[in-house]
Order: structure tokens, then sequence, then C-alpha cells
């Protein structure tokens, strides 16, 4: 029982690194991203198609992998953030949405046509060593998983709360007209935002694709879903509401799945959600204003 | 059938072009392609039930593969079990917009985005029931066509009168007035009650139309394959293709997303079943994730997709069309308002016509928004026929009384209407009542006619059943005809009739403030509160407005309240006056009267402005 919480924690802790990548970019600029699952994987895809496969003749080690997939990340978030998103500022909320749904179509059937259905082997960074806890395997990965969105949390937590861009970031989140004329250079934080969640999108594909043990289109937009769901209950526009949501999600969902099977949590989580949005639709954490 | 006028002659060719293609197509297709074309118009239904809730309320659902998922095993379960197929295609379309309509719960409560989610971890959970639990799948047996079906071609032809019935449905859907409350709710959310409009069940109503037509192409697909064993159509991906194809195919643009979808699910398969052909082979393999980049494209450059560069298209191939004046025409305002009478004539119990001599009271009503008072104890009286003022400066609290009578505003105290208490009744009661509004910016749909616009005032009225309406049954073509009837009478009455047709927002502002006028007069009020009327408005039609007013007092009986800043149209039309500064009343009487106290000249033009003869001009 208390191994399979462990676990759930460190499946949680990868979905809140989506979260964060979400809320992140859902307080910059106001838009609800489904991008940010396919964003990490296809730069994942392209790392290990030449880890498996090489190119140019070079065949890179999978720590290289993992670098270029959360760099890749952060420069293809920047890209639709350039190309994609800007152009639509000041259009209706649904557009947005729309659009990131349109880029991860876009690079799932990318990745589709590149790489195939087959299921892509995707080893882990950090190593295949394990521990046991409390009668449950802990991989080294889901060590990783649980350090990493620590760290990320506490640093994007005092970069928001400690520093005058933070404080420019907040402003926008919460009026981009107002904090356009009290001098924020209101784009630099849209830029800032893509750029970051890009980078944790990267990140979190790394740790979870060696989890779910292969890379295919759309698994890790799957896995965002658990995210999004973890969000909405936590609260959109609240990034300790998010990460806990997200923990709780993967926590419930991975002793229900063991326990009975997958599409009891699905419909557990789902349950979860439509509740949340019916009894305090901002979510558990979250502002009235993230109802608008 | 009337011949078209020639602007929709365009439209009409191509729709005849289109059914001419979609009827002869069987005699160049194999079996196997018209397989394929079939399956493609259930998806295309799908799609087409999708664009009931992004088109019609700007809400968007990732979960129509589920939807069509439950339709199909619906259909499946009762007809292999030798149920007739017309029974198990009702069921299959019930579930399917029960289930719609319980995972749109969340937007009665938010209008977000977070709604979309709900629909996602909705979609993640039904994709993976029949995996999970292999009974829905109803294996091993067989949903049998009936006799007249079992050829492909037959059943071909059966997909598009599947089609052509939804089309119609649709079409019928915008000229009833389910349609009508879809798109205010769409447009003017928080005004839609001010109509009547109950914008929660608009919304649910909405979720199970989408879903139901939805559960039709599930249907349409368990009765084409007899079985189901690939769960593939059924999947995430899928339903988020659905929505590519909607954005791309354009919102309520029925023809573009049937085109959208043919390019999408049936172009590929008969690419691929030409085989011999390797670079077909490759294009259809390539064609969803061109769709995708055309995804982008369209969300960035071309929002309104395929449907809007038809319509571009349509309009330029029509003769332009020459509009005398898009200005409301000169008309006696005494003699309209005399011919339009039988506006008075409502479906109104006779309790709520009796004349009373004080129409609405209102006793220490306050509203207040966090820290401000934007009325405090506010106590006055509508007698019956009266043209009653309300003046102010800007701030003073006239709009927030409009918005507290049409329950709109978080609102303490008293309101009674013809002695029954407004404060806590439903805000989409009013009209029904007999209270109607303008709003001060406009609470009209403007992406639609003046016609429509009339009609949707007149929600309250149109009591059929929503399904009833769609289908033509009841009474609905009778009341709609009524409707239509009436709305013409008040636009002939503000001189509007020539622009019937046109696209509201297209109008100059002053036509659209009298266009607003129309539709709340059309609504058949006793009270018609009037916020701001001639704003827009050149000082001849300011006036002339006024002489309007008088009439619709004296020839339709109606008593007004006119929020007004043009001092000189209050004091030639109003019989009495209030003027109100921070919240609060600061003076009443007629309005010679209350335009000569010193404190009212005190509040409109400051302090030190006070003439010696006190005459505010």
């Amino acid at each position: 029982m208390l191994g399979d919480v462990v676990v759930g924690l460190a499946i949680g802790a990868a979905y809140s690194l989506l979260a964060v990548a979400v809320v992140l970019v859902y307080s910059g600029t106001r838009v609800l991203s489904l991008a940010q699952g396919e964003i990490g994987a296809f730069t994942l895809y392209a790392g290990l198609y030449s880890h498996a496969h090489g190119v140019f003749g070079y065949r890179p080690s999978i720590g290289v992998v993992a670098l270029f997939a959360v760099l890749a990340g952060g420069v293809l978030g920047l890209l639709i953030e350039r190309l994609v998103m800007r152009p639509l500022v000041g259009r209706p909320a649904l557009d947005g949405l729309v659009a990131t749904l349109a880029v991860a179509l876009c690079l799932a059937l990318t990745e589709l046509w590149f790489y195939g259905l087959d299921p892509l082997a995707a080893p882990s960074p950090v190593g295949s060593g394990s521990i046991k806890v409390a009668g449950s395997t802990l991989t080294a990965t889901e060590m990783v998983l649980l350090a990493v969105a620590a760290a990320v949390a506490g640093a994007l937590y005092l970069f928001l709360t400690r520093t005058k861009f933070g404080l420019a970031t907040r402003a926008t989140t919460s009026d981009p007209v107002v904090a356009r004329l009290l001098g924020v250079r209101v784009n630099r934080v849209y830029v800032f935002s893509w750029g970051v969640a890009g980078l944790l999108s990267g990140v979190a594909a790394c740790l979870l694709a060696p989890i779910n043990g292969s890379l295919t289109p759309f698994s890790l937009t799957t896995a965002l879903l658990s995210a999004l769901a973890g969000a909405v209950i936590g609260g959109l526009d609240s990034l300790w509401g998010a990460i806990l949501g997200s923990l709780a999600v993967g926590i419930v969902s991975g002793l229900i799945a063991t326990r009975f099977n997958l599409t009891v949590s699905a419909g557990i989580t789902f349950a979860a959600v439509l509740l949340t949005l019916l009894i305090r639709p901002q979510g558990v954490f979250g502002s009235a204003r993230a109802v608008a | 059938m009337r011949w078209p006028e020639e602007r929709e002659r365009p439209r009409f060719f191509g729709l005849v072009a289109l059914s001419a293609a979609a009827l002869l197509a069987p005699l160049v297709l194999n079996v196997p392609q018209e397989s394929i074309i079939t399956t493609a118009m259930c998806f295309a239904l799908v799609a087409l039930g999708l664009d009931v809730l992004i088109g019609s309320t700007g809400q968007l659902s990732m979960a129509h593969a589920a939807f069509y998922m439950i339709g199909t095993f619906t259909a499946l379960g009762l007809g292999s079990h030798g149920v007739m197929w017309p029974i198990a295609f009702v069921a299959a379309i019930a579930a399917s917009a029960l289930v719609a309509t319980l995972v749109g719960l969340p937007s009665l409560r938010i209008r977000g985005l977070q709604v979309a989610i709900a629909t996602l971890a909705f979609q993640l959970f039904a994709q993976g029931f029949p995996q999970t639990y292999s009974q829905v799948k109803s294996a091993g047996r067989l949903f049998e066509r009936p006799s007249w079906l079992v050829s492909e071609a037959h059943f071909y032809y059966f997909g598009v009168a599947c089609i052509v019935a939804v089309l119609l449905v649709l079409k019928r859907l915008r000229g009833t007035r389910g349609g009508r409350a879809l798109l205010a709710v769409r447009e003017v959310e928080a005004r839609a009650a001010a109509f009547g409009v109950v914008t929660g069940r608009s919304k649910l109503m909405a979720y199970a139309i989408s879903g139901g037509i939805a559960g039709l192409g599930g249907a349409l697909f368990a009765l084409q394959q007899g079985s189901v064993s690939d769960l593939q159509p059924f999947i995430l991906e899928q339903s988020l293709l659905l929505v590519a194809v909607v954005v791309i195919g354009g919102a309520r643009s029925p023809i573009g997303i049937l085109f959208a979808a043919f390019l999408l699910k049936g172009l590929p398969g008969l690419l691929g079943t030409n085989g011999d052909t390797p670079l077909l082979g490759a294009v259809s393999l390539w064609l969803p994730a061109i769709l995708a980049l055309g995804l982008v494209l369209s969300v960035v450059l071309q929002p309104t997709g395929i449907g809007g560069v038809l319509r571009g298209l349509g309009a330029a191939l029509a003769p332009k069309r020459e509009l005398l004046s898009s200005r409301p025409e000169d008309t006696d305002p005494v003699l309209a308002a005399a011919r339009a009478r039988d506006l008075r004539t409502v479906p109104r119990p006779l309790s709520r016509r009796l004349p009373v001599p004080s129409l609405l009271t209102a006793h220490d009503v306050s509203v207040r928004y966090g820290g401000v008072m934007a009325l405090a104890d506010l106590t006055l009286e509508v007698r019956r026929s009266e043209i009653v003022g309300l003046i102010g400066a800007n701030g003073a609290g006239k709009s927030t009384f409009f918005n507290a009578v049409s329950g709109l505003a978080p609102t303490t105290g008293s309101i009674r209407y013809r002695d029954r208490e407004l404060v806590l009744a439903p805000e989409s009661s009013r009209s029904a009542r007999g209270v109607a509004r303008t709003f001060q910016d406009m609470g009209l749909v403007r992406g639609d006619t003046v016609r429509q616009n009339v009609l949707l005032a007149q929600h309250w009225m149109a009591d059929y059943p929503v399904v009833g309406g769609l289908l033509a049954l009841g009474g609905s073509v009778g009341t709609e005809r009524e409707l239509r009837r009436r709305a013409d009478q008040a636009l002939e009455l503000f001189g509007l009739r020539h622009l019937a047709d046109e696209v509201l927002g297209s109008l100059p502002y002053g036509t659209m403030r009298i266009a607003e006028i129309a539709a709340a007069v059309a609504s058949g009020p006793d009270l018609l509160l009037l916020d701001e009327a001639s704003a827009g408005l050149t000082p001849d039609e300011a006036h002339a407005l006024g002489d309007r007013f008088g009439a619709l007092r004296d020839e339709l009986g109606l008593t007004l309240m006119v929020i007004e800043h043009h001092v000189p149209l209050i004091a030639a039309t109003c019989d009495y006056c209030y003027c109100l500064e921070s919240g609060a009343l600061i003076a009443e009487g007629t309005p010679a009267h209350v335009t000569a106290q010193p404190r009212v000249i005190e509040s409109f033009l400051g302090r030190g402005s006070l003439q010696p003869e006190g005459v505010l001009t």
C-alpha cells in the first residue's frame, strides 16, 4: 500500500511537471495548452531515433539525448509561441485552445509519419537501478522524477515571488493591459512562459517515457490529460494547486489501477473533474478569476 | 419550390451540383469504395454534431469520438439482439445525447475552458471501457441490415439520407427558438436572460443535440459494419481530428465540414484502394498530417475555414446588392403605432395584463459591488401609461437600477412589478411578465440579421418544445409564422422593414439601437426600459424618437422608463422624472421641476456652473 503510494507519487510528479507547464502558459497567456505533452514527445522522438539508428554516423548517448530533448523542447516552445500563438493574442480563448490542439495533432502525426506506429524503446537517462520501498519497486527514474519535480516547483516559486521578472509575470497574469501600461514587456512574459513550459515538457518526456517503457505518438498527450485533470482539480492558475492536484491524480489512479483496472481509475478521474467543476469550478486552490 | 433570388443563386447552384455529385457517385465507385465513403459519412455526422457545440455555443468537446462509440455500441447491442433497426437508432441517439448532457453539466457553472477538460477526461475513461469490459462489444453477434440495405450502394444512399436529414434539422434549428437561444447564449450570454432565455438549459440542450447527432453517426456505423471489434475510430486522436475537421471546415458551415470530413476520411481510402499507384498511397498516408498543418494555418489565418472561403466565393459571384438606406425610414409615428396595435395581443394571462395604477415600485433598493455602493436605498415608482425619465451623471446608478429590475445585479430591497416581487425571481422570467429592456451598449446578436434578433426577443412567446421545433411538429410551424409576422410588424413600426434581412452589425450604430427598441417592443411588454435610446442618433433622429415614445404610450399603451442624457428629449417627452447621484435619489418631479433644482444642475455641470436663473438648458 505505502509502496504503491510512493510509486503513484512518482508518476504524479511527472504529471505535475506537465501541469506546471500548463499553468505557466495559462497564467502567462491565458491559453489552455494541449500541446505540452507532444512537445516533449516530439523532441524525445528525434533524440531516441538517432540514439537507435544514428544520424550522419553519430549515435548520441542517452544522456545527450535527454539534454537535447529538453533544450529542443524549449526551442520548440519558443517557435510555437512566435509562429502560432503570438498572432492569436486578443482572439477568443477557444481559438488558443484549438491552436494548441492543432499543434499537438501536427506533432503527433508527424511522429507517426516518420517513425510509424511501432513503439520506440525509451531507455532511462539515469540508468536502470532500483530500490525496494515497502514492498514496491522504485526505479532510479522515479526517484529522479520526484527530486526534479520538487526542484522545479521550488525554483519556479522562488522565481515568481522573489524576482522582478516574476513580478512582471504575475502582473501580466492578472491583467495584461494594465501590466503593459505599467511598463511590463508583456511579449517577453509570453516568450518566457512558452520557453520554460517547453523545457518542462522535455524534462517530463525524458522521465515519463522510460516509465512507460517506450514512446508512441499521443502517449504523452494521454499523460497530459491526467496532468490537465490534476490542474483543473487543483486550480488552473495556482502553481501549488496544480502540483497537488496532479500528485493526487497520480497516487489515486495508481492505487485504483493496481487494485481494479485502468478504466476504473480513468472513470474516477473523470468523476473528480466533473465534481470539482460543479462544486468549485475554479479548482480547490484556484482564484475565482480563473473561471471567467 | 420558388426560384431562388438572384443573389442566392451561386449558393443554390453549388448545392445542386453537390447533391448531384453525391447521388451519382455510386455510378463510378466500386463496392469497397462505397463502403469507405459510407464510413466517412458516419464520421461526418459526428463532426456535424460537434459543430452544434462549437459553432452555436462556443463550447469545445473533445469527447465526440466517445459519444460516437456510445451510439455505435448501443445500436449494436440492441440490433444484434434482434431489435428492429429504427428502434436501435433512436436508442443510440438517446443514449449519446444523455451522456453528452451529463458531460456538459459543468458548463452550467463556468464559461471557461475547463469544461473542455471534463470532456477530455471523459474521452479517456470511455475509450478504455470496451477494452476492459469487452462484453459491451456484443462480439460474435451481428447487427443485420434490413434486406433493402444489403447492397453497398443502397447503404450509401441511406447514409446520404441520414446526412440530409441532419442538415435539415440543423437548418430548422436556426429558425426555431432553440437555435436562437443558443446563438444568444454564445454572443451575449449575460444578457440572453433578458429575452427570457434560460442559459443553462440552452447549453445542455446544445450538448444533447450534439451528442444525439454523434449517436446517429454511431448507429449508422454499427449498421454498416454489423459488428465492431476495432476501437481505433473511437480514440482520443479521433476526437481531436473531429475538432480539426470542424475548424478547418468552418464552424456553422455544414458544407465546409462535410468537405473537410471527406478529405480526411474519404479521400485517403479512395486513393488507397486504387493501390497500384504508390504515389497516391503515400499522399493518403500524409493526409492527416497535412490536415493538422491545415488546422494550424486555419486557426491562425482563416478562422472561418473552408466554409468562409465558400461564402466569400458565393458573395463574389452574386450580383452586388444596393441598399437604399441603412437608416430607418421616416414614418409617421402615430400612424405607424396605430397600425401596429395588435403587437399588444400577447399570450399573457389576464392577471398580468389588468390595468393597475402603479406598474413598478422600487423600495429601498441597494446594489453593492464589492466596496462600491452602486445604488443606495432607492425608492421610486413608475405609474402606468407614463413616460418616466431617469437622469443623472455617469456612474449615478441609472443602468444599475435597470440591471436590478432585470435581475442582472446583486440586489437587496424590494422591486415589485404589478405587485409581484422581482428581486429573487429568475432573470429569465422578466420578459414573460411584461418587462422588456434595451442595453446601453446593445444587447443583441450583431452577427445575425435584424429579423432574427427581433424573433429572439420574442423567445418567451415561443413555447413549443425544442425537439418538436426541430422536427417541425405540433404548433411550432404556426407559432414561428406568427412570431415572424409580429417581427415584421415591429420593424415596420420603426421604419426598419427594408433592413430586416441585413446583418445587424453591418448597420450604423443609431440604426442598431432603433432595432433593439423594435425587438423590445416586439416582445409585447407593458413596461419598456430604454437605456440611452438616443445615443448614436443625430439631433433630428433623437427628436423623432421622442415622438415615437409618445406614440408607443398613446397607441400601444406602453409604459416607458428611459435613461437619457439628452435633457431636451426628457423635457419634451417625460411625464415624470427622477434624478440620481452616486446611487441615491436627489430629485423627482416633472422634468421642468427637476431640471430647475440647483442640486441637479450641480450634479450635471459641477459646482460653480450654477447660473443665477438656475435653468439648465
